[in-house]
């Protein structure tokens, strides 16, 4: 069963602008980790402050658990609602000690020992006394995920969890916020700009643009079937072959300019062949510029009618002017 | 050096004040005996008092302003700072017959009860009634901060709190207000000592309190050295408020709430509550404003052509003149003090810039004491004369608002100039190049500001004035004063009037400065 449904979201913040949400549906089962993806205004931390409920949507439904919270004749306070909240900035109050940030929540005193268990998860025990602006930014994050699931929600929503967090240290926590979602059988609902971040934790992702959910589906899904050029885009340069010149392709989508279908080959998918003539996927073009990447070379290449991005190995050499002929394999 | 020594010499009024804690004064037992348990006892009614009721109605109308919905609320929040511009002493002037018509029930408590209830009554009740106008007149202090502390917290906090199960009304009491309290606690030491300092209401009230006494022991019965004593006290009173003031704020630094990026979403209130909220705004409003200023404008419209004349053209100029002359000196002072202090990074600058705008939380009356004290012994050592000059005036006003000047354009210098004075070191520049090219202009605003703040306050000034004055020169403050010790109460409204007119400018200046999201 569903713990949490969506059925046509939208959200007006004005009459003039165009919606927040506009029109979302998506589902969440008990258990899972989900990812609202997208760029800076797409929807993602409204969409996510209406299940809260620090929001009212303008129309459509939300259901927790078997629970309505908002319908058009509903409307549950964020304070009764069955979920926690960890915010962007975590909103750790300055005045309180870590320890007493944690017990705030309703009913979160009542239970020490799932306190300290949690605690110990998160690897923050022996904080308690510290304010938040005596601990790093890492622990106050982890001060705040605590502070949310010590009230035992049974949906925890994260506002861009890893933003805030340099890339090192940006694995280590995506592996640790893992363990603790499975460790507490937390069915998590994460919003994030970053398509890595995406694809490493989440169970299932909701794409949004504009405020509309473009795709709903598993992270392989969207890497391989991406539903439009948008979506395909969110995972780096990609170039859209047309349809025809690539006829064995698993998978096409409706170009952008609306005139048949292309092909979404990602840069990693080209290799280099020695001569033109051993199939119809060989496309031929002058080199316009090279990037070096370290690991790989970034060559921009002119064919006849397609300017394509391709990766080659970083000990290839190649100068601008060369003329080179390279082959897509989708299955790569 | 230069900046230290003058730090020195601004605070020498008060240090000698001080030092008369323990010197000989030959009635000092008999006061001590009769009159200083008296003194405190109002004092520290009076200001309980008034600080309890000032947090409460700064408070509630605050957190209703910032963070509810209901009909009238944008006009609220300008509207009640407006008793700001009332001086103490002429709201207590407005509401000069209250006591009397309070008279038949000490009448009915006479013949019903006992004479010696009604005589406990009479001076019991003058501490409620004081205590009223003050805090009507002085809430605002409170309002102003804990309302830029509400909205400064934006809805973060309260969110988060929300999220994790606290109904709004548990988001006021647990998170809202503990995060605001450094901020309320610094209006509450205003409103505190704005009540120490009054003179004109507790005397119109026949309140004992310190000033009232300092007064009485010094000019009625002609004791110097026991008045002294007296301001003696009540200095170790102010120190002890202000250590207490440091404690209670303790921690203001760890409650720097970053602006949030989304403003608080108000609780709309229900028919219901909206209209106990319009009410809980309007009764202030008009106690502390509407009120005593129609009043004031009835009995002006019957006294103008009587008063108005040349006389009170040339004591409005006299006004105008001291208030513009303080203004002037007091942003220089501060100036020069705040920027070698922060441009030469002196430690020892910075203690004394400390300890020379302490004068904001000394009475008047307290700090003339002072300056009688210093200005008695540059006599005795040099032969000139200073009392009774302008020049003391002056300075005697500059002591006391040099906090008011020196706070914005230290503020202004730490966020705007800090980085930029070393810039233009590294380039070569002198220490006055640096002032005049960069701090002056970048803090343009808190230098008119601070200017503008200390000429009201000078124009609305009492008790200092009339101890400080020089002989038949008159102020509006200390005519309004006189008029109503000799019982011209319609006649002292019209220059009371001129005092609140002018104190409204800065008022305005205060509320659109408050609300702009960078303070």
């Amino acid at each position: 069963m569903n713990l949490l449904t969506l059925r046509s979201v939208t959200k007006r913040y004005t009459a003039t602008d165009p919606p927040a949400v506009d029109g979302v549906s998506f589902e969440c089962a008990q258990g899972e980790i989900v990812a609202l993806i997208g760029g800076s205004g797409s929807g993602k931390t409204t969409l996510l402050r209406v299940i809260a409920g620090l929001e009212i949507p303008d129309t459509g439904e939300v259901v927790l658990n078997g629970t309505t919270l908002n319908s058009p004749t509903r409307f549950v306070p964020p304070e009764k609602r069955d979920c926690g909240l960890v915010f962007q900035d975590y909103a750790l109050f300055p005045n309180k000690t870590v320890s007493q940030n944690i017990a705030f929540g309703k009913g979160a005193a009542d239970d020490p020992a799932r306190i300290g268990e949690l605690m110990e998860m998160a690897d923050i025990s022996g904080l308690e006394q510290r304010y938040p602006h005596e601990i790093s930014g890492g622990q106050q994050q982890r001060v705040a995920l605590v502070r949310a699931l010590a009230t035992r929600p049974s949906l925890l929503l994260l506002d861009e969890p890893l933003s805030h967090l340099d890339p090192e240290l940006r694995d280590s926590v995506r592996t640790e916020l893992l363990k603790l979602f499975r460790e507490t059988d937390t069915t998590a609902l994460f919003v994030s700009h970053d398509i890595e971040d995406a694809m490493a934790m989440a169970d299932r992702m909701v794409v949004l643009r504009k405020g509309a959910a473009e795709q709903v589906g598993t992270p392989d899904e969207i890497y391989d079937r991406p539903a439009n050029p948008h979506v395909a885009r969110l995972f780096g340069k990609t170039n859209f072959i047309p349809l025809g010149l690539l006829p064995d392709a698993p998978h096409s989508i409706a170009a952008e300019t609306g005139e048949g279908q292309v092909v979404p080959a990602r840069p990693h998918q080209w290799q280099l062949v020695e001569n033109s003539n051993d199939g119809s996927t060989a496309f031929t073009g002058k080199v316009v510029s090279t990037t070096n990447r370290g690991a790989h070379q970034e060559v921009l290449l002119q064919t006849e009618n397609l300017t394509l991005t391709i990766h080659i190995p970083g000990n290839t050499t190649v100068k601008p002017g060369e003329t080179l002929t390279v082959s897509c394999d989708l299955k790569v | 050096m230069t900046a230290v020594l003058l730090g020195l010499f601004l605070f020498l009024p008060m240090a000698e004040v001080l030092w008369h804690l323990t010197s000989p004064a030959e009635n000092w037992e008999h006061l001590r005996d009769t009159v200083l348990g008296r003194y405190l006892k109002g004092s520290a009614i009076l200001v309980i008092g008034t600080a309890g009721l000032s947090l409460l109605l700064g408070v509630s109308t605050a957190w209703l302003v910032a963070c509810c919905e209901f009909p009238g609320r944008r006009f609220f929040e300008w509207a009640l700072i407006l008793p700001l511009a009332i001086p103490t002493y002429i709201a207590a002037f407005a509401y000069f017959d209250l006591i009397d018509r309070l008279t038949p029930l000490l009448i009915w408590v006479r013949t019903n009860i006992s004479p010696e209830a009604m005589t406990w009554l009479s001076d019991t009740m003058v501490y409620p009634v004081t205590t009223v106008v003050l805090a009507a007149v002085l809430y605002p202090y409170v309002y102003l901060v804990a309302r830029a502390a509400f909205s400064r917290q934006g809805s973060r906090y309260a969110e988060a709190a929300q999220t994790l199960g606290h109904e709004p009304q548990s988001v006021f009491w647990r998170v809202a207000l503990p995060l605001a309290r450094p901020a309320i606690i610094g209006g509450l030491a205003l409103v505190i000592m704005e009540t120490l300092n009054d003179y004109g209401a507790v005397k119109h009230f026949g309140v004992p309190t310190f000033t009232t006494g300092i007064f009485r022991t010094w000019v009625s019965m002609g004791d110097l050295p026991g008045a002294l004593r007296l301001a003696a006290c009540l200095m170790v009173l102010i120190l002890f408020l202000l250590l207490l003031e440091k404690w209670l704020r303790f921690g203001a630094k760890f409650h720097k709430t970053s602006p949030s990026d989304r403003p608080f979403q108000r609780y709309p209130l229900g028919q219901a509550k909206a209209g106990l909220a319009i009410l809980c705004c309007l009764v202030p409003l008009v106690i502390g404003f509407a009120l005593p200023l129609s009043r004031l404008a009835y009995w002006a419209s019957l006294t103008a052509g009587k008063v108005l004349d040349t006389t009170f053209l040339k004591l409005t100029l006299n006004s105008i003149g001291v208030a513009t002359a303080t203004g002037l000196a007091t942003v220089m002072i501060a100036l020069f003090l705040a920027f070698t202090a922060r441009y030469f990074g002196s430690q020892a600058a910075g203690v004394t810039n400390r300890l020379a705008i302490l004068g904001y939380a000394v009475p008047g009356a307290v700090i003339a004491m002072g300056v009688l004290l210093v200005a008695g012994q540059v006599t005795q050592a040099t032969g000139w004369i200073l009392t009774g000059s302008l020049a003391v005036l002056v300075l005697c006003y500059v002591i006391r608002f040099l906090a008011v000047a020196w706070q914005p354009i230290d503020a202004g210098m730490e966020r705007n100039c800090a980085q930029l004075n070393q810039a233009s070191q590294t380039l070569g520049a002198t220490p006055a190049r640096s002032l005049f090219h960069i701090n002056v202009p970048l803090l343009r605003n808190a230098l008119v500001a601070g200017g503008l703040f200390v000429f009201v306050d000078t124009m609305k000034e009492l008790p200092l004035t009339l101890i400080l004055r020089p002989a038949e020169f008159e102020t509006l403050s200390t005519k309004t004063y006189d008029l109503v010790f000799q019982s011209q109460i319609p006649e002292s409204s019209v220059p009371a009037l001129c005092i609140i007119l002018v104190s409204l400018l800065p008022v305005i200046w205060l509320n659109r400065q408050m609300r702009a999201p960078e303070l």
